[in-house]
């Protein structure tokens, strides 16, 4: 059963309709005047959210960085102190042209990435954004320690389920809105909250 | 005990069809008008508009493909246009571009790429060969 991210805990009726996911309401009002947009999926392929996005983009790209970022070579262990080698990382990503994606749904890619590797991450995928292009993340409140291993789905175009519910404790610190903020050469920041422990973040470039 | 591994599903109603084995590596153009599996490697061009090209859990292509359906349960390096639908099954491995009038992927696929639906008119211009445009105008 997909679990949802609004869903009270006390409700198990698999039936009840998933509350709207607030977040994605706002992004596709957002982009009404863009009938077909560009858009990346940062996250492992799900057969539901391909038949939704595949429905609403122009061009939908895909390459998995969530499934890829526990690759062993990621790490450079030749150093004293571990490297993230994160531009090993970014070549999990298909060839995007710049400047081109209205919207990038990276999932909870950055509550999994050591914080060196941050920077260059979101910097890569802001130079992939057109302007007023928006980046879909989900990050997860410091209450919740479980769940890195997670898998997001869409159920409907507003509509956001949780296809496995991730039991595996997250390897790094609850990032704030405000560290993204930091981290973006331009844009802002607005941030839905939900009962499930995760913020549904949506930066703007 | 049932056998049930998996295996591709078998090309279109009654229709002929080729099979590259398992053994067989093959490189260079690939043309045909019939239905065609690859069980084997195959590295060139696969043009085979009118039909469908099944790659099966052994197969291994590095080749731009262009047909009417394509389905892999394999691995695949390369650019996919089909008029029809193109399907990568839970074990499909694919790298490359997908042009089609649909695309479905199993979850527990690879797919690292970009899609591109074909809408309505778009199938018809990329099957039919272009033809001159003839102006009308009302009597």
């Amino acid at each position: 059963m997909l679990a949802r991210p609004g869903r009270s805990e006390a409700s198990t009726d698999p039936r009840s309709a998933p509350p709207p996911s607030f977040g994605l309401r706002w992004l596709w009002q957002y982009l009404q005047d863009s009938p077909r947009p560009y858009i990346l999926d940062c996250g492992p392929i799900r057969s539901a959210t391909l038949r939704i996005l595949l429905g609403r983009s122009g061009r939908l790209y895909s390459g998995d960085l969530i499934s890829s970022h526990k690759r062993p070579e990621l790490w450079d262990r030749t150093r004293k102190t571990p490297v993230f080698r994160t531009e090993l990382l970014l070549a999990g990503l298909p060839p995007v042209p710049a400047a081109s994606l209205s919207v990038v749904f990276c999932w909870h890619l950055l509550d999994l990435l050591p914080r060196e590797a941050l920077p260059d991450v979101l910097l890569h995928i802001h130079k992939l954004m057109e302007s007023g292009g928006v980046l879909f993340c989900l990050l997860r409140e410091p209450r919740l320690e479980k769940g890195a291993d997670s898998a997001w789905e869409l159920d409907g175009l507003t509509g956001l389920a949780r296809a496995h519910d991730g039991v595996a404790a997250f390897p790094y610190p609850a990032l704030s809105n405000r560290e993204i903020d930091r981290l973006l050469p331009t844009g802002s920041v607005k941030t839905f909250l939900t009962r499930s422990g995760w913020r549904e973040v949506l930066v703007l470039k | 005990m049932a056998d049930v591994t998996p295996r591709p599903p078998a090309p279109t109603g009654g229709q002929a069809s080729s099979t590259l084995g398992r053994s067989m590596s093959v490189k260079g153009e690939l043309t045909a008008k019939e239905d065609l599996v690859i069980e084997g490697q195959f590295e060139g061009t696969i043009d085979v508009a009118e039909h469908t090209v099944t790659v099966g859990a052994q197969g291994q292509v590095k080749s731009e493909i262009r047909a009417r359906q394509v389905v892999v349960h394999g691995s695949v390096n390369g650019k996919i246009s089909a008029r029809e639908k193109i399907d990568i099954r839970r074990t499909g491995n694919v790298t490359g571009d997908l042009q089609a009038a649909g695309v479905a992927i199993e979850d527990g696929a690879y797919f690292k790429g970009s899609i591109e639906i074909l809408r309505e008119g778009q199938a018809r211009a990329e099957a039919a060969p272009a033809r001159p445009v003839v102006s009308q105008r009302a009597v």
